[in-house]
């Protein structure tokens, strides 16, 4: 087919709407100590110690800024040991046997709206960033350095466009706790003194959009909306959603805090909210078990640091005749496949996909051009392709490679079932 | 049960298949097909199988042989032979559709053994081809086999010369109107000419079946006839001779509208962004009328097709290539739009 794509078809006929939620408290929790972006970690805990909710267990030193590491669980340290992260690699990890009293530790507290409103930006933001919240989208950027631009912020935007087809952990904790949303949006804008707040979310989801609008009309005090955005792959990457929202082309690999946006998840404020309201981590996780090969599509809400496998289990694991199947953390578009059941859920682990494994047969090259038609980017993967098989530099170069965001569209509309996306990648290494 | 490791995305497009879009253009030219042989009966029956199985078995018998040299042993199912994809048999077809209904059986085989060799297998088969073979197989008879084909030497039993046969020995003869009516040069029946050029009607319905299927870029026929048509219409607009009947004329008779749909769209033998398209796309056109008027063919857009493809590399080439129309792309296309319209104006108002 040669056309512009935008749309990813649910050809696996995956159910979106969840009738089975569920609540799983973990036995034992495995904390990573190296949370993304960081290197070393100093613990303050040792095997035998009584954690409490909220308990720092360490700091970990990133490049330029520390996060402290929390428990998610009440109960006892049992071990320091290593555990497979949703990225594939081990990690080093604190083991936390649940007593399941979910005593919390005496620094979580709840502060007055009075508080909090008289706050500075530095004190908001030294909060935000002694509760280790990171992007809880996916690329875990810490938010307090978000949050401590200098620059001058027009509009704070809340992302709540998931556009990866199978995931909606995100949809979920918006109706779960829309009020919070809105205040955390509230505490973001004051911390940049920025006149305006948006919730963009998919114009699809009528009946959020109805929750949220209903609730938009409380705040009216203060500019905050929700906008439609259409619903098109990718329009969850902020890029995307800032250009629809304002109309601002934020050019990649530029800070969007430059051109006057500030852009959270919808996760992330809530988590915002948390630490400002009750001087508390995130601890709590949405995590949806999907995928053609899983018997009972779930969401789950579990702590940080609970096991996939025992996720997988309650959804009653692979159907018998799912052949090979191709676990996938993240949705179906970007995630990262890997090999192993028993991973440890961190704070951006949204889902849990296990899909049959198609293998589809590539053909030649057709030069249909779908690929150049439907790239978010405007660049040519066909011709990136061609080019990094010559390994002609310049050509990627010119080409602009380096612009990809990888987000899978060209692999997915091939009509000759190459996987451009993967030679992105390699021609992205290629000019590294 | 395993678990295995891919890398990202997971998800493949169902409906995104070679053999879908190739079949669907050889769906969309069954019309044709049938028009051809009520209108010929067996002639065209042969021509059309000539053509295809004479470009399916150069394929075939190429690949095998490749497979020889490479010291495979002999099967008769060959696994680099994809006929699966319908890419070869919709050649077969576009080839044997340019033809007319009086040409020798062996011409046709020749043309396209010859345009699918020379054409397709020795640049590496599908997808590395920089011409189209079936525009090539068709260019490579008329000018071998000219006698054979040519407009001028071919009378159609009920009917006479072609409308483009009158127009390249005059011009301004406004009497072929009288001959075709609008209607028969639209509907082609009664309207000479090769098996499958005349019936613009049928050409427009595999349009919007491949438009429907989005199986083709509609920005490239559209190009192609509305380059035609504005060309023609500006030089009716400064010529006294001329009026509304030379651009309809111009459209409707010849395979303008036949090329721009089947051949014009091959994605293979085009540049690979859209902008880039739409340049071909006018080129084919003001190349085709250019042939029309001042060349010695009457008709010239295989001719046209074949050319422009050797510039489908210099369009991509990585240094200017983009899929996004600026301003300033545009203001150069619109320029180089009107200096064309302008040279054929005065060469027709001057040279003829």
């Amino acid at each position: 087919m040669i056309q512009t794509n935008k749309q990813i078809a649910n050809y696996k006929n995956i159910s979106e709407d969840f009738e089975r939620m569920e609540h799983v408290e973990p036995e034992r929790v495995h904390i990573a100590l190296n949370p993304p972006r960081c290197k070393d970690c100093e613990t303050y805990v040792e095997v035998g110690d009584t954690v409490a909710i909220g308990q720092t267990l360490g700091v970990s030193q990133g490049p330029f800024f520390k996060l402290p590491v929390y428990s998610t669980v009440s109960g006892t340290v049992e071990a320091f040991t290593k555990k497979v992260m949703p990225g594939g690699e081990e990690d080093d990890v604190v083991v936390i046997k649940n007593d399941f009293k979910d005593t919390m530790h005496e620094s979580v507290g709840e502060r007055s709206d009075e508080e909090i409103n008289a706050m500075s930006q530095q004190e908001i933001v030294d909060i935000v960033g002694d509760k280790a919240l990171t992007g809880l989208g996916g690329a875990a950027f810490p938010t307090h350095i978000k949050m401590g631009t200098d620059k001058p912020i027009d509009v704070v935007i809340v992302n709540g466009v998931e556009c990866e087809p199978y995931l909606n952990s995100d949809y979920v904790l918006m109706q779960e706790r829309p009020e919070d949303m809105f205040k955390g949006l509230r505490y973001a804008m004051q911390a940049v003194s920025a006149p305006r707040g948006v919730v963009a979310v998919k114009e699809t989801k009528k009946k959020l959009l109805a929750m949220l609008k209903e609730e938009a009309a409380k705040h009216s005090d203060l500019d905050i909306s929700v906008v439609e955005v259409e619903d098109f792959y990718p329009q969850g990457w902020e890029i995307a959603t800032f250009k629809s929202v304002t109309g601002i082309d934020v050019p990649v690999g530029t800070l969007p805090m430059e051109y006057g946006i500030l852009g959270l998840n919808s996760s992330t404020i809530i988590g915002v909210y948390d630490a400002l309201k009750y001087n508390m981590p995130v601890i709590d996780r949405y995590v949806t078990i999907n995928g053609d090969a899983i018997k009972q599509p779930t969401m789950f809400k579990t702590r940080i640091g609970a096991s996939t496998k025992h996720l997988l289990d309650k959804s009653g694991g692979f159907k018998e005749d799912a052949g090979d199947v191709n676990i996938v953390m993240g949705g179906p578009m970007m995630g990262q496949s890997t090999p192993y059941e028993d991973i440890t859920i961190t704070q951006t682990t949204a889902s849990l996909l296990a899909l049959r494994d198609e293998n589809p047969v590539e053909e030649p090259c057709v030069r249909c051009g779908s690929c150049v038609y439907s790239c978010p980017v405007d660049i040519q993967p066909v011709q990136i392709m061609n080019a990094y098989k010559k390994g002609d530099k310049k050509a990627l170069e010119q080409l602009e490679v380096n612009k990809c965001i990888e987000c899978g569209i060209c692999s997915y509309v091939c009509t000759s079932k190459i996987h451009l996306t993967d030679y992105m990648r390699k021609g992205k290494n290629f000019l590294r | 049960m395993n678990l295995v490791q891919k890398t990202a995305p997971y998800l493949r497009k169902p409906t995104a298949r070679v053999s879908r879009f190739m079949g669907d253009v050889s769906v969309a030219l069954l019309p044709l097909v049938v028009f051809a042989i009520y209108r010929h009966g067996l002639s065209a029956v042969w021509i059309l199988l000539a053509a295809v199985l004479s470009m399916v078995l150069t394929e075939y018998v190429y690949n095998q042989i490749i497979d020889m040299l490479n010291g495979e042993k002999f099967k008769l199912k060959n696994k680099s032979f994809t006929i699966s994809n319908m890419s070869i048999v919709t050649s077969g077809l576009i080839y044997g559709l340019t033809l007319s209904d009086v040409i020798p059986l062996q011409v046709v085989i020749i043309g396209g053994v010859v345009g699918t060799f020379l054409a397709k297998l020795i640049f590496g088969g599908l997808g590395q081809n920089i011409f189209n073979p079936a525009a090539f197989a068709r260019v490579f008879v008329a000018l071998s086999f000219g006698g054979a084909i040519a407009y001028e030497a071919y009378v159609d039993a009920d009917a006479g010369a072609t409308v483009l046969g009158v127009l390249a020995n005059d011009l301004f003869d406004s009497s072929v109107t009288e001959y075709y009516s609008y209607w028969t040069m639209f509907s082609g029946i009664g309207m000479p000419g090769s098996l499958g050029e005349t019936s613009a009607l049928l050409i427009i319905v595999g349009g919007l079946y491949l438009f429907l299927r989005k199986s083709f870029d509609i920005f490239v026929p559209l190009t192609v006839i509305g380059t035609v048509a504005l060309l023609s219409g500006t030089i009716a607009l400064f010529h006294e001779d001329l009026g509304l009947w030379f651009p309809y004329t111009m459209v409707f008779s010849g395979g303008i509208m036949y090329a721009a749909v089947f051949m014009a769209t091959d994605p293979i033998t085009i540049p690979i962004t859209r902008p880039g398209r739409v340049y071909f796309a006018f080129g084919v056109g003001a190349l085709t009328l250019l042939i029309r008027i001042f060349g010695q063919l009457p008709e010239g857009v295989v001719f046209a097709i074949v050319f422009m493809n050797m510039f489908t590399p210099a369009i991509d080439y990585p240094k200017w290539t983009t899929n996004k129309f600026t301003l300033r792309s545009i203001l150069i296309f619109a320029a180089i739009v009107i200096v064309t319209a302008a040279i054929a104006t005065a060469g027709v108002h001057y040279a003829l």
